[in-house]
């Protein structure tokens, strides 16, 4: 009793603080990958391996900024400006966009290639979790 | 290759329509007001299809630019960007430093995509020109191995196919000692790029090999043939290193006072029988003459240390100089600024040595020595004279400060001592700098 009172109390404590909201990467759940180091999801974000595809959250949303400056250490107008070497180089194009988690969730659940970040609130059994951003 | 491609993508167009419901509309009782439907559906494909593409992300349509302005303090000679046709003396001006770029990217499928791009700026003519700045297939043979095939950047710089999107750079122009010293852009060819990691270094090595003629500031050409150039990059998280090695035979077209030039020399040298104004002809002439390029840069972007740096040198047979060239720029970047400082140096290693004799053996008729005179005037203007010729250093302080999503304004100020009249242009007689270059520039992407 004291044990589910302590655990709804946990849960509780947890879901009031969203502004600690943690980023975690998800990918198909039929993707070969069970767990990525930070390097390796960097990778893919920053233009530097094709073999996954990444899906971005808008441009100024706070949880692109704060996926970035964890993943990469780079805040927005660094990533912009790396991308645009990237895209105005040909050598890569500019990750898709979409609206919010609930989107990429649905990118990434139709893609076994898509890799994206959501809030940890939102992840559901569409996707798989491979990395939490510290 | 480009043509074949192409036409495959527009057999695709009409494969996207209904063919069943084509039919049904052609047979139909209103077939004649139907057909004018499917016109009016075909003639709006071409802007209907991208659209609905861009959707898909199929095709990509993004875009850079600079709206600057340029001034200077001193009106005997004019500072611009290498290859343009005019700058600024004293004056405030918008074309030395503004361009807007285009580029549509279209993937076609998992392994090939098209990618070109249109630039306009002051290149070369008085005014704003719009030039194909690449526009080229990309084959991804795997994760590891690119193919492209078109025309391609000419990787022979440290920022080489990005020198002119300014909101990627740090310095508000790339620093003229350098990126003067090669006058082609791009090239048409094909180059392979291959990727490997070594640990935590990511290595790339690329060879890209082909021909370009590009258009010269006084309307003349240069045209490289038989272009090879390796390109190696190592990066590791916030440093790249790059070296480089290009090579070509340069052929200097349409420039009326080298072709005088050399003209009167071989005319001369026969008729005064002075065979060393053949041999210096053709140790001048640009036709088909051995040019190389090798040149290392690293750079870094760690903590909040920004450097970057390039170390190049030109060599030709020809009456191009070979020269030094390289800069260091530093920076710290505080917040959303970034201020930094660069300082840039062109020096000659060797130029055209003036071999022309300064008076004719006795008993020669009167007329010769006058002409030995002004040929050998001539000759010694040749390392001063024309497009990257020249002399130079630069100290520049500058800030970038990232203002807003996709956008840096940029001020530079670049102390320049030139070597005679070093890199500027049209120089008066008492020119002599040093000169105080002035510039604000917005970059934007989009």
């Amino acid at each position: 009793m004291n044990k589910i009172i302590l655990a709804a109390c946990a849960a509780t404590g947890f879901l009031s603080l969203p502004a600690l909201a943690e980023v975690v990467v998800v990918v198909n759940p039929k993707a070969a990958e069970s767990a990525l180091g930070k390097e390796q999801v960097a990778q893919f974000f920053l233009g530097k391996s094709t073999a996954m595809t990444p899906i971005d959250q808008p441009d100024g949303s706070p949880l692109r900024a704060e996926f970035y400056k964890k993943v990469a250490d780079k805040d927005a107008a660094q990533t912009k400006a790396l991308w645009s070497k990237l895209v105005f180089t040909g050598k890569a194009t500019m990750p898709r966009e979409v609206a919010d988690s609930a989107a990429v969730k649905a990118a990434v659940a139709a893609n076994p290639k898509a890799i994206g970040y959501i809030d940890k609130s939102a992840v559901d059994a569409s996707v798989k979790v491979v990395y939490t951003a510290q | 290759m480009l043509d074949r491609i192409n036409s495959s993508i527009q057999v695709r167009l009409p494969a996207a329509l209904d063919a069943p419901f084509i039919q049904q509309l052609t047979y139909s009782p209103q077939h004649i007001r139907m057909n004018k439907t499917i016109l009016a559906s075909l003639l709006a494909l071409p802007l209907f299809v991208p659209t609905a593409q861009a959707q898909d992300t199929n095709v990509k349509i993004s875009g850079f630019g600079t709206a600057a302005l340029t001034w200077s303090d001193d009106d005997r000679a004019q500072f611009g960007r290498p290859n343009q046709a005019s700058g600024t003396a004293d004056s405030i001006r918008t074309g030395v430093d503004s361009n807007l770029g285009l580029q549509a990217d279209y993937a076609v499928n998992s392994w090939l995509s098209l990618t070109a791009q249109g630039l306009v700026r002051q290149d070369a003519e008085e005014h704003y020109g719009a030039e194909l700045s690449w526009a080229f297939a990309k084959f991804r043979m795997s994760d590891a191995l690119n193919v492209r095939v078109g025309r391609i950047g000419l990787p022979i710089f440290m920022i080489s196919d990005y020198r002119n999107v300014g909101y990627v750079n740090t310095m508000l122009r790339p620093p003229a000692e350098v990126y003067s010293q090669v006058p082609f852009n791009s090239v048409d060819g094909a180059d392979i790029t291959w990727r490997h990691e070594l640990g935590n270094t990511s290595l790339t090595s690329q060879l890209a090999i082909g021909a370009i003629k590009t258009p010269v500031a006084g309307g003349f050409h240069v045209r490289g043939k038989d272009i090879v150039a390796l390109n190696l990059v190592a990066e590791n998280g916030p440093f790249t290193l790059r070296a480089g090695h290009a090579r070509t035979n340069v052929t200097v077209d349409d420039l009326a006072s080298l072709n005088t030039l050399v003209g009167s020399l071989r005319a001369a040298g026969t008729g005064y029988r002075l065979p060393q104004l053949n041999t210096l002809a053709g140790e001048i002439e640009a036709r088909d003459a051995r040019g190389t390029f090798s040149s290392i840069g690293l750079s870094a972007d760690w903590n909040n240390f920004v450097l970057q740096t390039e170390f190049a040198k030109r060599k030709t047979a020809t009456y191009i100089n070979d020269t030094t060239s390289w800069y260091v720029m530093g920076g710290y970047r505080i917040g959303k600024f970034l201020p930094y400082y660069t300082r840039s140096e062109l020096k000659i290693d060797g130029a055209i040595n003036n071999t022309v004799p300064t008076a004719c053996p006795a008993g020669y008729p009167a007329a010769c020595t006058p002409t030995l005179l002004q040929l050998g005037n001539a000759v010694r203007r040749i390392p001063v004279s024309g497009v990257g010729q020249g002399e130079q250093t630069t100290d520049t302080i500058g800030v970038r400060w990232d203002l807003y999503r996709s956008m840096a304004l940029k001020l530079q100020i670049d102390r320049i001592k030139p070597t005679g009249s070093g890199l500027f242009m049209n120089p008066q007689p008492g020119f002599a700098g040093p000169v105080t270059v002035g510039a604000v520039a917005l970059d934007f992407v989009f």
